[in-house]
């Protein structure tokens, strides 16, 4: 069983819904006790940095989270701003991130002809084999809409890589912390194969 | 390297799709959520559903079939028609869906744009302007499916849509729709040149050589099609379809200036 | 496990020595060899056609003389109705190749899949056809389709088939052609036994009256007047060119894949989300019956199938697609609980409805006549003309 943390940001149905499709089981849930007896953890989000802290923090969230995370090391995939939030912090804000990655969230640079945010298809490389990787073919491609990247403090965390004017971190993994910074649930078969995976986890 | 997108818009009519020219005569396309389905099949990049009575009926948005809808898509989906509060905006951002399309009431409602986009974001707030040319070529935005002179510039309403937070404009022109003869790359230009959020060019669509076009000659950043994709031919049945993943690539070529980190 | 008896080779049921109808098929009879009489209508229906012979060939080709003959100064001089399947695409192949100059017809009844849709348009696409399409509105599609649901009979698709055939008529009426083109083999699909199911525009009309909810505006009823008129009046006539000519369906797969990159979509009529819950959910569980036993008959009939596979293969239930099953409930608008209840409702059979049945055995010699003349198909007055024995 999946449980997706509802902590007030992002669209949970439809990551619900994909999971469904593809006949995994998951539950969407802001109940403290539920989440710290769940099994498998995903984390989403959508919107900004400092709330999304500032929610997870205030609600008591925030220990069992980490306890989940670091201690039970149940796996944990956070989506979107959810990936953006295991880092060290973001320029978008001045909260502390989750930190369970050693890596930091930072702006797209200004640069000529590179419209911010980095909206729509773009394909990406795997960095290493990975079970949450696995099967994807040659030329996946995932839906991305964001202003801000993450860039990792160590290479080997990485998973896949995209290009949107310099590479960032597409998705990144260490031990039982994962992360994808597209929108998985709207990436049809790109993202049923990611989510399906992890389900498999 | 990021694809230009390449977006299916669908006319909601009631509960059912239709396909209109020149914001005119409709033909009967199909059941949405069957049609979505197809899309889905297709693997098409996004989806845009529009309800085209909505407004002049004075009908909010249909959330129950919008509800349908969402649940059989897995690619991003936009939905416009009707919407003219915040509360609505945020009823449909919960059911699943990416953004919302905002047209007459961005006229008509000052500071929803600004609203919605502030709390939301600006990447899910999309604000569509519909251009009429008048008969000495100038161009005139419109509202209320076409029926109302708004009174505005289009490249001027752009740049204030723009400054109001709206993260893209689908730009739409009444007079090339339904035409299959290109798009009015000349209006996309003068609108892609003054603003830097992503331009969206809509109506004429009738080949791939018009998405060329639009795209490389009138900068667009994505391209919507409409009888393109419901129409066997101009002229003939409908019959949904969509170009090749391959065709699309040959079609498009977007250029981004490379920067190493 | 199948959800009906393990195997019919062992359930105690008398199975035809030369194909797998058995002898729940309605209507069915055996001779001392214990072949059935279908594989001798099919004999016989071979030997009348002269199908895959020279004869045979050489009536198709004096009607396609005729076809384009008459078509001369039209812009399309046939007709070929079109689902995105093997017959339907290869059809227009085969018109093309004979100098024809077709028009694709295609009856949309909101529940196509993306495999029929683009193999259509691929196909047409290769070979610069024109496609005319009748959508029928998506309301009055699913209030018909609820309507069989609920009066518990068998077939819930005949809506879509027989909308397909008026819609081909409408379409040659309209360009002022004369000639409609079918794909129907009955070497290779057989003909289907009337008994457990049947169709024609008055059983529609009389179902949809008693649990219909939308009025019928969008939707193509042919109606006994609008049959005769388009046979008798209009003399629309419906060719099937693969009754005389040799037809390999896989070859034609083959051929289509490669040419156009068109998809099989497996099985049976699989390309449309109606047909495919008839197919592999409805039928089978409410009816008990599984209409793969004709094509996987016709595939043994042909050689083309060891008998031993075909009867390994019809023992196993039918594929259904995961979800195929919320999505009907979902368009007909029916909960988990009505369903359910309705699926447990016993069986109910044509016979309990007003239908045109008895008024086409009573014309039986005219729609001989019209036969003869391919006025009307042969399988038509074969099946719908002669009386049939209660099962």
């Amino acid at each position: 069983m999946i449980t997706i943390v509802d902590y007030g940001m992002g669209n949970l149905g439809s990551i619900l819904n994909m999971f469904k499709r593809i006949g995994a089981a998951a539950e969407i849930t802001s109940d403290l006790e539920r989440i710290d007896r769940a099994s498998k953890l995903l984390l989403p989000g959508v919107g900004a940095f400092d709330g999304a802290m500032k929610r997870i923090n205030s609600t008591g969230l925030r220990a069992i989270l980490d306890r989940k995370a670091l201690q039970e090391r149940v796996p944990i995939l956070g989506i979107c701003l959810g990936m953006q939030l295991l880092t060290r912090g973001s320029e978008e804000g001045v909260e502390q991130g989750l930190g369970w990655i050693e890596a930091d969230t930072l702006r797209f640079p200004a640069l000529p002809g590179l419209k911010v945010p980095h909206m729509g298809w773009n394909v990406v490389t795997p960095a290493r084999r990975h079970a949450l990787i696995e099967g994807l073919p040659a030329e996946s491609r995932f839906y991305f809409v964001h202003s801000y990247y993450v860039k990792l403090a160590r290479e080997e965390d990485r998973l896949l890589r995209a290009d949107y004017g310099l590479g960032f971190d597409a998705a990144i993994a260490r031990d039982n912390i994962h992360g994808a910074q597209f929108h998985a649930e709207k990436s049809h078969r790109f993202g049923m194969r990611l989510l399906g995976n992890f389900a498999g986890l | 390297m990021l694809r230009t997108r390449v977006i299916p818009v669908l006319l909601l009519q009631n509960e059912s799709l239709v396909k209109t020219a020149r914001f005119g005569r409709y033909t009967y396309v199909g059941d949405p959520c069957n049609t979505v389905r197809i899309f889905n099949e297709l693997e098409v990049d996004e989806l845009c559903f529009l309800d085209i009575t909505a407004t002049r009926e004075g009908r909010a948005p249909n959330l129950a079939l919008l509800a349908d809808i969402a649940d059989e898509c897995f690619m991003p989906l936009s939905y416009g028609g009707g919407i003219r509060t915040y509360e609505q905006a945020e009823a449909i951002f919960k059911i699943g869906i990416e953004k919302v399309v905002l047209n007459t009431a961005a006229v008509e409602v000052p500071g929803l744009v600004n609203r919605i986009a502030d709390h939301f974001g600006s990447q899910a707030v999309v604000a569509s302007i519909d251009v009429h040319r008048t008969s000495f070529g100038k161009a005139r935005v419109r509202t209320r499916a076409g029926t109302t002179d708004a009174h505005k510039d289009p490249v001027e309403w752009a740049r204030e849509l723009e400054k109001l937070g709206a993260g893209e404009i689908l730009l739409t022109s009444i007079d090339r729709e339904g035409s299959w003869e290109g798009f009015d790359t000349e209006l996309v230009k003068s609108v892609t040149s003054a603003v830097s959020v992503p331009v969206i060019a809509h109506g004429g669509g009738g080949s791939l050589a018009h998405v060329r076009e639009v795209v490389h000659v009138g900068g667009a950043s994505a391209v919507a099609l409409g009888s393109m994709v419901v129409f066997q031919k101009r002229g003939m049945g409908v019959l949904v379809n969509f170009p090749s993943p391959a065709e699309l690539v040959v079609t498009l070529a977007p250029e981004i200036p490379r920067h190493d980190a | 496990m199948s959800s009906s008896d393990p195997s019919i080779a062992t359930s105690g049921l008398k199975v035809c020595s030369r194909c797998i109808y058995d002898s729940r098929v309605a209507a069915i009879t055996f001779d001392a060899a214990g072949v059935c009489n279908y594989c001798k209508q099919i004999d016989s229906l071979v030997e009348e056609y002269g199908t895959g012979t020279a004869r045979g060939e050489a009536v198709l080709e004096k009607i396609f003389l005729d076809i384009r003959r008459e078509g001369t100064g039209r812009r399309y001089d046939c007709v070929v109705g079109v689902s995105g399947g093997t017959d339907s695409s290869y059809l227009v192949y085969l018109a093309k190749q004979h100098g024809l100059r077709p028009l694709a017809v295609h009856y949309d009844n909101t529940w196509n899949t993306a495999i029929s849709t683009q193999n259509i348009f691929k196909v047409l696409k290769g070979l610069d056809v024109d496609l005319h399409t009748h959508v029928v509105d998506n309301k009055e599609a699913d209030d018909i389709f609820r309507s069989f649901f609920l009066a518990g009979v068998a077939e819930i698709e005949a809506s879509t088939d027989l909308a397909l055939a008026e819609t081909t008529y409408r379409a040659a009426a309209k360009y002022g052609i004369k000639y409609v083109l079918e794909g129907h083999s009955f070497v290779t699909e057989g003909i289907t036994p009337v008994g457990r199911n049947y169709f024609d525009g008055k059983y529609i009309q009389a179902i949809h009256e008693k649990f219909g909810t939308r009025p019928m505006r969008t939707y193509p009823l042919m109606t006994f007047s609008r049959f005769l008129y388009w046979s008798c009046v209009a003399r629309i006539r419906k060719i099937r060119p693969f009754w005389y000519m040799s037809y390999s369906k896989e070859a034609a797969r083959e051929f289509l894949e490669r040419e156009y990159k068109w998809q099989y979509y497996g099985g049976h009529h699989l390309e449309n989300r109606m047909t495919a819950y008839f197919h592999s959910i409805y039928a089978p569980q409410k009816f008990n019956s599984d209409f793969r036993n004709n094509t996987l008959s016709a595939l043994v009939r042909g050689g083309k199938m060891p008998r031993e596979q075909a009867l390994a293969e019809y023992a196993a239930p039918p594929h259904a697609e995961p979800e195929l099953l919320s999505y009907f409930k979902k368009r007909l608008g029916l909960s988990d609980a009505e369903y359910d209840r309705v699926m447990r409702e016993p069986p109910k059979s044509w016979h309990e409805y007003p239908t045109y049945k008895k008024r086409f055995e009573r014309l039986r010699p005219v729609f001989g006549v019209l036969a003869r003349r391919n006025l009307v198909p042969m399988s038509f007055y074969l099946k719908y003309c002669f009386p049939v024995k209660q099962s």
